[in-house]
């Protein structure tokens, strides 16, 4: 992980990218986020306490539900799954990402026309 | 032994993070599921050849900041109102299965006693005390399942199989009686009794060395 991106730069977007590793089927906080760092190839990690705290707020808010798995070796795993309202969130955040991502384009990459004289 | 070692640092370390929260079930649920990640994460770390302290370190130190959550679990144990809706379901839920589990047992004692003095036969009379082994066994599972003011709800896996231990072995002695008096041979009714009895103990035993502390910490 040597070109590091920003923490900054992806804060707002943690909810999202977990919506889209849950879209794909039910799993829990290890595999999450060993998803997380696959999804990127190995060039971003999500660290467990953003991650945890992600799942207690997107619980509150309906986009997930949780339940506990029935493993007995090494402990119970808590399971996520995405809930209806979490879908639609997902799409409404994707679509926000993406006019976002043509905007910045403009702004950061642009250039300014100069015609004047 | 040495897998053992591992979880008691894992233990320790994540209730130590949590150390001076008050407690709530939503807190206990989330230390067994911080437990059981870090876990695996250093099994993973294991494998990929560190040795266990320094798999245990790094697993540990790569969790980043979780003053976050600290906070947030700070604020729900203060919350009691927000616990008592949390746990308010699955504390109805191991009412309804006290009552049916005692409905059963005293279903089944009843049942048995009319028989009695109906003069039946006395394996007659002990047959109906199956609905006692499946009263035992549920109040066993709902009485686990239950948060206390002592103790936090067990989880449901374990419970259950609690509930088929105890079962098992309230089991045996309705197989023992009956099987004793069906063909008047003492030696029928302890082997018949012991398959059972056996199983039951062997899983319960299993339960107890394995089970963690649900007690929870006098303010």
């Amino acid at each position: 992980m040597e070109n590091k991106i920003s923490t900054d730069l992806i804060r707002g977007h943690t909810d999202t990218i977990i919506l889209n590793v849950l879209r794909q089927g039910d799993s829990y906080g290890y595999q999450i986020y060993k998803t997380i760092i696959e999804l990127s190839k190995n060039q971003y990690e999500l660290k467990e306490a953003t991650l945890y705290t992600a799942f207690r707020r997107l619980e509150k808010e309906g986009s997930i539900a949780s339940y506990w798995g029935d493993e007995t070796q090494g402990g119970r795993r808590k399971y996520y799954r995405i809930t209806e309202d979490g879908e639609t969130r997902y799409e409404q955040y994707k679509k926000e990402w993406k006019f976002a991502k043509e905007i910045l384009n403009y702004l950061i990459e642009g250039g300014i026309e100069n015609d004047e004289k | 032994m040495m897998r053992n070692n591992v979880d008691k640092k894992v233990q320790a370390h994540v209730d130590g993070l949590f150390s001076g929260v008050g407690e709530s079930q939503q807190l206990y649920d989330l230390k067994e599921e911080l437990a059981t990640n870090l876990k695996e994460k250093i099994a993973d770390y294991k494998k990929a050849g560190m040795d266990e302290s320094a798999a245990f370190k790094e697993a540990v130190s790569s969790m980043g900041d979780l003053s976050g959550l600290v906070d947030d679990m700070r604020e729900v144990g203060q919350n009691k109102a927000k616990q008592a809706v949390y746990s308010s379901m699955t504390a109805r839920i191991s009412a309804a299965g006290l009552i049916t589990g005692i409905l059963l047992i005293l279903f089944g004692v009843l049942t048995s006693a009319m028989l009695y003095f109906m003069d039946m036969d006395l394996e007659a009379v002990t047959g109906t005390a199956i609905f006692v082994v499946f009263g035992i066994a549920i109040i066993t599972y709902s009485g686990l399942t239950r948060e206390s003011s002592k103790k936090y709800a067990m989880n449901r896996v374990r419970a259950i199989l609690y509930a088929v231990a105890i079962g098992l072995v309230a089991f045996s002695l309705f197989v023992a009686f009956t099987t004793g008096f069906a063909t008047g041979e003492v030696y029928i009714a302890i082997s018949s009794f012991m398959i059972f009895f056996l199983v039951g103990i062997g899983l319960w035993l299993g339960l107890i060395f394995t089970g963690t502390d649900r007690r929870k910490m006098v303010a």
